[in-house]
């Protein structure tokens, strides 16, 4: 049956377009004419040792891609398809791609194991294939070493696609036993022993039942510490990536061999090649992570419980590790801080110092003390830059009152520093400090200010200085001067940086404007770093924010005059966009919450909406969320009159709710729609069709990403208050979607936590869309069509209490649709309610609740009802 | 294609950019924004409220404004302020003292009104209370009396102890329900009245012995819709029992009877209800309205508004009254309810429409009159078991939740006995039974019996009995074990209620025989 392909796999790897796109059609047109015949064809050619490496390469990559896609919705469309494949094609498909492990090419073998993993991605969990692992793991002591690794490699990329539960735990033994031994010194063949060790990173998942067992457990981290050592590099790697994964994994198993551990990682941080080194500093990460979770979870309190209990590897290991960790500080390459992807053993060791920090607290201060002083003033820029790092890394974590002292001895050294030292690393790193310390010293809640009225002139006065420095060193002085500015936030009207804000903003424009502003994510620093400038200032520089208005919107205009963009451009110009459109954005905002402020700004409404428009009008397909963000913005500030700009906006709002693909833009849009609702109010009626249509579109979609249909169910109830009653006609449409997600989201149990938390959140959708619909219709003579409604919503309102998961919001959320209900319904939702099986249980639980918003809409609620009950 | 190199994702380092971060965190506070602004237009919307009377269209304008949080202590002052201002008004004799009186009125209850939290407390620590009951005083103008009512109401609608603060008010406001008061003074007195005799059984007994039936009575003959809707809501909440002197008391009054019909015929669907919330209570408290009711025309008037509401406001009392009736007073199934007749067609299209609908509570109504009807004669076994009522009753009885199905089952019950003569076991209707049995419902029986409902275990245990007895051929044994009824019936064997212990003990020794029960 199977057809010969060889010929055109080849051409579809031409170097010739023509051959290469004609091959291309004709591999899409058999696909599609006969698809059982296409993929035996493929797995023909793939297990074929007569045919060439590179035809054999491309059959097992396209087969690959038949099975599996990036995208959720295309990927259970290749699941289904494959499980419809007739039963006698597929065993003959599965056949070839076994007999592929046992081929000479190693290309063929490893491009079958991923195959074979893909189908056993599909088919396992279905209960078919189930003599996959059985025939993988017979024979397999008596075949070939280059078989051996092929199986191995075969049965790790399997426990990478499938989950725990699919597979027996007698099979999970026989794999692991497999793997082990694979591993083992003994195992002469090195090509084995690395695909052994790669497997077993996949397979720790499954091992749950081993770890809890001494003598697997012990064997097995005996075999991985062991491999560590391996003289090839590879396998060194390998190994440690294990280790890293059991540190996360097992925590609670590792008391009994941290010490080995330590002693095996030092020497690796110490001795070995980089890439061992990086993943043996990566296991002290992991196990800060992890410490930090549980004793978050203790909550400081130590009589709280934790699932897991804390040891205290890291406190324990202080005295060693911190020196450890030191010494990689002192081996910066010289480059890093041009190079954004940078991550060598100096960022990799001082981000674990950070994380120790935050692990262990004050007890650090003062290991770290002493290097710091003793680097901070060398001749070699290594040992100074290595010694503001560490200073920098220990300042999240320790009490204000150790560090304050110390910071106050050194801003003085660092301010200096930033303006004179002669090497960029390290103005670099200083920067990056003050940054740090402005972020966790300075703000109304400290209670001994590190910046004075005596100090404060010349931190800004330095920071502006060095946004003429080199980019990267510009971009960590944005980053100072962000937090600086944000430690001002809350202060009424009057702020220290006011008489600053001038220049603040004109060098941060003027740094915008850089040749090299693209280095280092300099202009985006800069810009995010005005946007908190203007979020964070006062009504005595508000003249100063609307004169800035100006300035955006010319730069805004300039990127839209460039025409004819080669890609590279179009790119430039969509990102410039998005930063202007964040600034405008924030500018609304802080000027539409004065009545005088927003009255001077809305002489700019009109331009800045054909800015906005001429920026939709920039891309085909999808629109620019930021763009949508300031609209939102903009809509709020000009309320009804917004109604304008409708006629010319509305294509574009559509295209926005219509875009799957980006679903953030679409998510975005929603949110937007909302905002628009509460500005046009009823206004708003003559596109709600258009927009009613496209969210139950979304709605019905699976190929939408369910993160947004939470968002759109409350985006009903934003339009129901809109257009109150004459949200009438979408009452037969959206109320059927309302009560099939809330059905969907009544029960919880088996859901893992991010399940039960995305549940909480579509709940709360459907409860903002009821109330928005109930108090929509408030006092209309049309109430009474909501009746027929309000069952199902109290039933929902009695599922979700039953249920016992909903968190604060939810519950909040839930109550006031009871109160909702009996507030628009009035006496015919007086019986409803009083039949209903708990809405008085639920309502005195909420009366009781220590949240004070849900007790405070508790009583609302109750009011509500019992108003509804005696009328 | 295999990936070499590590296939993990980079740590984050310590040393990031601020402009990714930030950049993130501004768009999460614009998003933020949006979802703020939805709450508080949700709040105002809330706290937006209209005139509590339909009738005063005279309400003003800022009775709408919605009052926000820290506002409540302003609310709380002007209160005090407003009490103040009627005490002073009240003992003042001078020129223009009634319109002062007036606005003084109108101020507190316009402030009793404007928020969600009304100012009751404070207003009645301040001594509101007494100063009101003067201004209900003989003689007084409507509008006084009118406004006065109204603050009462207010306060009525309030927390218990507040609402029985009104005791001083009460023969007053009685009072000015007689005949020579105006219709609007009237009804707001009935509205302050309703209120406090939806509180409890005590002020209801004092209501009623002041006099209040009379009066309210009276308010329901006439045909003036709000007037009447509002008399027979404050009646039913006065006749509410548990004693059903002030029921029996109602019926008696001259015209009353006449009244309820005619607007229960007549009246809009909001009329409607109410007046059908009254015959709820007298025939579910008092023996003589149930007599006197049967004989009437109401059977006919609730089968028609059954057949023609879709409201299920109106549904409700509309069922609920049907079947006090069936159960009350055999005239209903006897004379009315006659097999054949034209209205007990449409009484079983209108239990079908209820069964069919999606409210549960409709479902199990319905179920219980069609009980009712079945427990009636042979014939009205043969009628129901002749319509499609059936086959939604076996479907109920299999998919239902727990409450309609053990009303369903008494349906199904007593529609395979005929009536009882003498003493004894029930005789079987063998084709019924047989039939039934057919359609599968016996599974649903035995589920009953594992229930821990023993209401509804004796029904599950007397359907088996009826499997076991009368099914042709000893075929029933079969049955009830290939359903594990026998497993169902053993929980029985030490069971702490006597009646089921024997009941189904005897059904296991009789038909399984006594080994079987020890040796399992």
């Amino acid at each position: 049956m199977a057809m010969e392909v060889t010929q055109v796999l080849l051409s579809a790897q031409s170097v010739d377009s023509t051959v290469r796109k004609h091959a291309e059609e004709t591999l899409k047109q058999f696909q599609e004419q006969n698809l059982p015949v296409f993929l035996l064809s493929l797995s023909a050619e793939l297990a074929s040792e007569e045919k060439p490496v590179d035809s054999r390469r491309l059959a097992g990559l396209i087969l690959k891609n038949a099975l599996d896609a990036k995208e959720q919705h295309r990927k259970y469309e290749l699941v289904q398809r494959w499980l419809s494949l007739d039963v006698a094609v597929k065993s003959q498909i599965r056949a070839y791609l076994l007999q592929t492990l046992s081929s000479t090419v190693s290309d063929a073998r490893s491009t079958a194991s991923q195959v074979i993993a893909k189908v056993a991605g599909i088919e396992l969990p279905q209960k078919q294939w189930p003599e996959l692992i059985g025939s993988l793991l017979s024979n397999v002591h008596q075949v070939p070493p280059h078989v051996k690794q092929a199986t191995l490699e075969t049965l790790g990329y399997i426990c990478e696609e499938v989950s725990p539960d699919v597979i027996e735990q007698d099979q999970v033994n026989k794999i692991l036993t497999l793997v082990v031994q694979g591993m083992n010194a003994n195992e002469a063949n090195i090509d084995v022993r690395l695909a052994a060790t790669r497997a077993l990173y996949n397979a720790l998942g499954f091992a749950q039942a081993n770890f809890s067992n001494d003598m697997e457990r012990d064997y097995i981290m005996r075999v991985v510490c062991e491999a560590t050592l391996s003289p090839e590099v590879k396998i060194r790697q390998a190994s440690y990536e294990c280790l890293v994964s059991i540190g996360s994994t097992y925590y609670e198993k590792l008391a009994p061999y941290i010490q080995d551990i330590f002693n095996i990682t030092s020497k690796a941080v110490r001795e070995d090649e980089e890439q061992v080194a990086l993943q043996a500093i990566e296991f002290w990460s992991s196990i800060c992570d992890e410490e930090i979770d549980i004793l978050e979870e203790y909550g400081g309190d130590f009589t709280a419980d934790s699932d897991v209990p804390c040891y205290y590897f890291i406190k324990q290991a202080l005295p060693a590790l911190v020196p450890l960790l030191l010494e990689t500080l002192l081996k910066q390459e010289e480059d890093q801080d041009q190079d954004e992807g940078a991550w060598n053993l100096a960022m990799a060791g001082g981000t674990c110092l950070g994380l120790v920090v935050r692990t262990v607290g004050d007890d650090i201060v003062p290991l770290v003390m002493p290097f710091i002083e003793e680097n901070l003033s060398k001749e070699d820029w290594r040992r100074r830059e290595a010694a503001t790092y560490a200073f920098g890394s220990i300042l999240e974590g320790p009490s204000p009152d150790k560090l304050t002292p110390i910071v106050n001895v050194a801003l003085n050294f660092m301010l200096t520093a930033l303006t004179k030292d002669p090497s960029s690393h390290v103005k670099d790193t200083t920067a990056w400090t003050l940054g740090r310390i402005f972020e966790f010293l300075h703000g109304s809640a400290v209670e001994n200010p590190i910046i004075t009225p005596s100090n404060c002139q010349q931190i800004v006065t330095v920071l502006l200085e060095s946004m003429k420095d080199a980019p990267n060193v510009a971009e960590k002085a944005c980053g100072a001067l962000y937090f600086l500015t944000q430690g001002y936030e809350d202060l009424g009207s009057t702020s220290p940086l006011t008489p600053y804000f001038q220049d603040i903003v004109q060098c941060l424009l003027n740094v915008t404007h850089r040749e090299d502003a693209a280095e280092s994510r300099l202009r985006s620093s800069a810009y995010e770093t005005l946007n908190e400038v203007v979020r964070c200032s006062t009504e005595e520089t508000a003249r100063l924010v609307l004169e800035l208005v100006q300035v955006i919107m010319q730069e805004l205009h300039k990127t839209l005059e460039a025409q004819k963009l080669s890609s590279d451009e179009r790119e430039k110009q969509n990102e410039l966009q998005g930063l202007l459109c964040g600034c405008l954005q924030v500018i609304i905002q802080k000027l539409g919450v004065s009545e005088a402020t927003k009255f001077a700004f809305m002489q700019y409404a009109d331009q800045i909406m054909s800015l906005l428009l001429g920026v939709f009008a920039c891309r085909s397909a999808t629109v620019h969320e930021e763009a949508m963000l300031s609209i939102g913005a903009l809509a709020y500030a000009t309320g009804p009159n917004f109604a304008k700009y409708m006629p010319d906006f509305y294509k574009y709002l559509e295209m926005g709710l219509q875009n799957f693909e980006e679903y953030q833009v679409c998510s975005v849009t929603v949110g937007i729609v909302g905002d628009i609702c509460r500005a046009l109010e009823d206004k708003i009626l003559p596109y709600c069709d258009g927009i009613m249509t496209q969210l139950l579109k979304d709605l019905s979609s699976n190929q939408l990403h369910r993160s947004v249909k939470p968002p759109i169910f409350s985006c009903f109830g934003d339009i129901a208050l809109a257009i109150g009653e004459n949200f009438e006609k979408y009452l037969m449409y959206a109320m059927p979607m309302l009560q099939s997600a809330a059905e969907l989201s009544a029960h919880t149990s088996g859901a893992d936590d991010e399940m039960i938390e995305y549940t909480n959140l579509l709940r709360n959708g459907i409860l903002e869309a009821y109330s928005g619909i109930f108090q929509g219709f408030k006092n209309s003579p049309k109430t009474q069509l909501l009746i027929p409604y309000a069952p199902h919503a109290l039933q929902f309102l009695d599922s979700i209490y039953m249920e016992k998961d909903m968190d604060d919001i939810v519950m909040k959320t839930a109550i006031e649709v009871l109160g909702d209900l009996a507030d628009t319904l009035g006496s015919n939702a007086g019986s409803l309610i009083q039949q209903s099986m708990s809405c008085k249980d639920f309502l005195n639980e909420c009366l009781s609740s220590e949240d004070h918003l849900i007790k405070e809409s508790a009583e609302w609620a109750r009011l509500a009802i019992s108003r509804a009950i005696s009328v | 294609m295999a990936d070499e190199t590590s296939k993990h994702p980079k740590r984050e380092s310590i040393k990031s950019s601020v402009g990714s971060i930030a950049g993130q965190r501004r768009r999460e506070k614009a998003v933020m924004v949006g979802k703020q602004r939805r709450e508080l237009l949700m709040r105002t919307k809330r706290l937006c409220r209209v005139g509590v009377s339909s009738d005063s269209a005279n309400v003003d304008a800022d009775d709408d404004d919605m009052m926000m949080d820290g506002e409540q202590s302003i609310l709380e002052d002007q209160t005090l302020k407003a009490v103040q201002e009627l005490k002073n008004a009240v003992s003042y004799q001078g020129k223009g003292a009634m319109q002062k009186r007036v606005n003084a009125l109108r101020e507190l209850r316009r402030l009793l009104s404007k928020s969600e939290y009304p100012p009751v407390e404070v207003a009645l620590t301040a001594g509101a209370m007494s100063t009101l009951v003067q201004c209900l005083s003989f003689g007084s103008p409507d509008e006084q009396l009118l406004e006065a009512a109204w603050c009462l109401t207010n306060i009525a609608a309030g927390k218990p102890e507040e609402t029985k603060a009104l005791s001083p008010a009460l023969p007053l406001l009685i009072a000015h329900m007689g005949e020579k008061s105006s219709l609007p003074v009237a009804e707001q007195c009935a509205w302050a009245l309703g209120n406090v005799a939806g509180e409890g059984e005590d002020l209801r007994n004092i209501l009623l012995s002041q006099g209040a039936l009379q009066p309210l009575a009276r308010m329901i003959l006439p045909n003036k819709g709000s007037t009447v809707r509002t008399a027979a809501w404050a009646l039913s909440n006065l006749i509410k029992g548990p004693e059903s002197k002030a029921a029996t008391e109602l019926i008696r009054i001259d015209g009353v009877l006449d009244a309820i019909l005619r607007h229960l015929k007549k009246g809009d669907e909001d009329l409607a209800t109410e007046l059908a919330w009254v015959v709820v209570y007298l025939t579910a408290l008092s023996n003589v309205a149930t007599n006197m009711l049967a004989k009437s025309d109401v059977v006919q008037i609730l089968v028609e508004r059954l057949a023609s509401s879709h409201s299920l406001q109106l549904l409700i009392p509309l069922l609920r009254s049907l079947g006090n009736l069936v159960a009350g007073d055999s005239h209903v199934t006897s004379h009315i309810l006659v097999p054949g007749n034209e209205i007990t067609v449409n009484a079983i299209q209108a239990m079908i429409k209820c069964l069919e609908s999606e409210h549960r509570v409709l479902k199990k109504e319905s179920s219980w009159v069609l009980s009712n009807i079945a427990a009636g004669s042979i014939e009205h076994k043969k009628m129901i078991y002749s319509s499609e009522v059936v086959s939604l009753l076996v479907r109920l009885l299999s998919t239902a939740p727990f409450d309609i199905r053990k009303e369903v089952a008494y349906v199904l019950g007593n529609l395979c006995v005929a009536p009882a003569e003498g003493s004894g076991r029930p005789t079987l209707i063998t084709e019924h039974l047989i039939s039934l049995v057919g359609k599968g419902c016996l599974a649903g029986f035995v589920d009953l019996v594992r229930s821990i409902d023993t209401e509804a275990a004796r029904v599950g245990l007397q359907f088996i009995e009826l499997v076991l007895r009368g099914m042709p051929n000893g075929e029933g044994v079969k049955l009830v074990e290939a359903e594990d009824g026998i497993d169902a019936m053993e929980r029985f064997q030490f069971h702490e209620n006597e009646e089921l212990r024997t009941m189904a003990n005897e059904l296991v020794d009789v038909y399984f025989g006594v080994n079987y029960r020890l040796d399992s």
